[in-house]
């Protein structure tokens, strides 16, 4: 038996007024804990995504939008570069690599991004993590690769598709409307397919019978799963990669069958020749010049930069630049107010450790002093009532970190199901220790009245017999 | 050497209401090793305090106190509360047993707080409780029947191997048979450690247990006559 024994009796005979404690206790500390974790992780998670590039190039409204868009898969893009440009913009820097990629498409919410083989060849979407494919292979440069399609860890894990299976794209992308996983829309096409063989003409009966906003499936192009990538925890494990030409060939042909009666009618394209250079768009071209060798910032950065921002119609984006705005200027006042909220009922719980030991004193004097009788001094009592707020700290310290590492681990899924951002909780090991450490001597510092109530308790006042 | 020897103590509340003083005047009471005491004592007698003086919980304005041959109120703070807690062993008359704690665990904290060896608690609590009829030792003390809780209390004031045992109203909580049990126990095991017994009682049929023993009224007689123990009045007293 030690002093420690008496201090968890003591505890165990308030065993509701202990255990309410260390939940509010708890529940403080998980929601610093989830603050801060969630907070760091996510920053990191949003650095991540951006790969090796150095700057992205889009038509949109903003920097921000477009990382949003055409890295994390936010939106679809709304304004398109055309090919011409493209090219012309990939001969005006000494790029490592200048990848092209069209997003407007998608598959049971999955986001499609048309690309080229550039992307699995000189993109890297994570320092740790280079493109590897798990099944399969990445589909051909050119035509040759038309109607295949890549599959991003997380489809391939939501959807069950396996190599060889068919799948029809949808057009337009909107996450919003339609969750990622969600029931495949050409399954009802399919069926109907198979009724009637000519499903080229049922496909466009049915769209013209879907409800306003539903996808307009692409049955007409079977597109199949040719490869299926290893995770890189990256938002680009939620994608669907197929070549610029498919895309190109499904759009152009949309537009020559909505074209005006009046106009000469063009047919269908079969192939990227038979493409007008009207009909080649891309959303966006991830960049990355060319550095010293172990160095990743090169130094004609900002004259490139500066030179892409003349022309009016590009927006050019500095991913990892575009994260600490996103989180200097929005989300970290956001999280600052909750770590304030998180304080206050840190403080909160202290006053309750505080309260409940204040609370417990009129029962307790005859206890303090027995024990003072027994032998025990003024200032052992004192040690022993802080102790046991110490104790209660402790408790709920461990108890809500216990609980914010798991809750963040599951807060993780949730988030990289709905939107794609993949958080890795981590938090540093000296943060948890100095929030332990805080949250002990703040349950000390509720203690100290109660403590010094104890340390004054007349015994002999406290042993005179009641009636 | 004496286990209490008390020498001319004199004690007053100092913030005591006017109208009704009190004071405590004991020119001298010796009680030796071994040696049992009834002090027969009603209300408002003055027991109480003179129990708290001798365990070091009050000061008296002049005189002494001695246990074991210490002058307990020549120690201060953490010293006396030691030096009660191995010296001393107090039977209450509620028992004041450490709600939550078991019966072992009762014994074991008296010696936890006089800083007795770890490794003796245990065995010499175990031995105690056998000894005095208690087989539950890791039963909570609130399960017990109320006479178990007073042979608990018992065990708890001779853990420590004390030199003298104030029993205050030991009896007082109990009913017949289970009072004449606790004081046999109370009383065989103080002889067999050769700790010496004050008991304070009023109940009548304690006189039978003492071959020494003091009423209020033989006291006061024993204070004119130099030695005992007398309660006054402030200003009754000559």
């Amino acid at each position: 038996m030690t002093d420690f024994t008496i201090v968890l009796r003591s505890l165990r005979v308030r065993a509701f007024s202990t255990l309410v404690t260390i939940a509010s206790v708890a529940v403080a500390v998980m929601l610093i804990i989830v603050l801060l974790t969630l907070r760091n992780s996510g920053k990191a998670a949003f650095e991540r995504g951006s790969g090796d590039m150095h700057l992205l190039v889009t038509a949109e409204d903003s920097p921000l939008v477009s990382v949003l868009n055409s890295v994390f898969y936010a939106n679809a893009p709304r304004r398109p570069i055309t090919w011409a440009r493209y090219q012309q913009l990939s001969q005006q820097a000494p790029w490592a690599y200048a990848v092209p990629t069209a997003i407007g498409d998608s598959y049971r919410g999955f986001p499609v991004v048309a690309t080229t083989t550039d992307m699995f060849t000189k993109f890297v979407p994570a320092s740790d993590a280079p493109w590897k494919l798990r099944a399969g292979a990445y589909f051909p440069a050119g035509d040759e690769g038309n109607w295949q399609a890549v599959l991003g860890s997380t489809v391939a894990q939501t959807t069950g598709l396996k190599l060889g299976d068919t799948i029809y794209l949808a057009h337009g992308y909107n996450p919003r409307a339609t969750k990622p996983g969600s029931p495949d829309p050409a399954a009802k096409h399919d069926e109907h397919a198979h009724d009637d063989h000519d499903h080229d003409h049922d496909a466009h009966n049915e769209e013209s019978e879907e409800a306003p906003g539903a996808a307009h499936v692409h049955m007409e192009f079977p597109t199949k799963v040719v490869g299926i990538l290893e995770p890189t925890a990256t938002p680009h494990d939620r994608a669907i990669f197929t070549n610029l030409e498919s895309t190109w060939i499904k759009h152009a042909k949309d537009i020559r069958e909505r074209m005006p009666p009046q106009t000469p009618p063009l047919e269908a394209p079969k192939t990227s020749a038979d493409l007008r250079e009207s009909e080649k768009l891309i959303t966006g071209i991830y960049t990355r010049l060319v550095t010293r060798p172990g160095s990743d910032a090169p130094a004609n950065l900002p004259q490139v930069f500066d030179l892409l921002r003349r022309d009016g119609s590009l927006t050019v984006a500095q991913p990892k630049q575009e994260t600490d705005t996103l989180f200097g200027s929005i989300i970290d006042p956001i999280n600052r107010i909750f770590i304030a909220i998180a304080i206050v009922v840190l403080i909160t719980s202290g006053i309750g450790i505080m309260l409940a030991l204040y609370n417990s004193m009129e029962q307790r004097r005859r206890q303090i002093a027995v024990l003072r009788v027994l032998g025990a001094s003024a200032s052992r009592i004192f040690n022993l009532v802080i102790t046991e707020c110490a104790a209660i700290g402790l408790a709920g310290a461990l108890l809500g970190a216990a609980i914010a590492l798991i809750g963040t681990r599951f807060a993780a899924s949730i988030v990289l199901t709905r939107y794609g951002v993949v958080i890795e909780p981590h938090l540093s090991p000296i943060i948890i220790v100095y929030l332990l450490a805080a949250t002990i001597l703040l349950a000390i510092l509720a203690g100290l009245i109660p403590a010094i109530m104890a340390y004054r308790t007349s015994v002999a006042k406290s042993l005179r017999p009641t009636a | 050497m004496p286990a209490l020897s008390i020498r001319n103590l004199v004690f007053a509340y100092a913030h005591r209401d006017a109208d009704n003083p009190f004071s405590l005047r004991i020119p001298t009471l010796t009680l030796d090793q071994g040696e049992q005491l009834l002090l027969s004592a009603g209300s408002g007698s003055g027991k109480s305090t003179l129990l708290n003086l001798i365990a070091g919980l009050m000061d008296p304005q002049q005189g002494s106190i001695e246990v074991a041959g210490q002058n307990v109120h020549a120690l201060t703070g953490a010293s006396r509360d030691l030096f009660r807690g191995r010296n001393l062993g107090v039977v209450f008359q509620t028992f004041h047993l450490l709600q939550g704690f078991s019966a072992i665990e009762n014994v074991m904290a008296a010696m936890l707080m006089a800083d007795k060896p770890a490794s003796e608690m245990q065995p010499r609590a175990a031995e105690l409780l056998s000894k005095l009829g208690i087989t539950k030792i890791n039963a909570l003390v609130d399960e017990l029947s109320v006479g178990q809780q007073q042979r608990v209390a018992v065990a708890r004031a001779l853990a420590c191997k004390p030199a003298l045992v104030l029993a205050d109203e030991p009896t007082a909580s109990l009913d017949p048979t289970n009072a004449a049990a606790a004081m046999d126990l109370l009383q065989g095991l103080c002889k067999e450690q050769n700790a010496a017994l004050l008991c304070v009682s009023h109940d009548p049929t304690m006189a039978s247990r003492f071959t020494k023993r003091i009423t209020m009224e033989e006291l006061i007689a024993a204070s004119a006559g130099g030695t005992g123990f007398q309660p006054v009045r402030e200003g009754a007293h000559p």
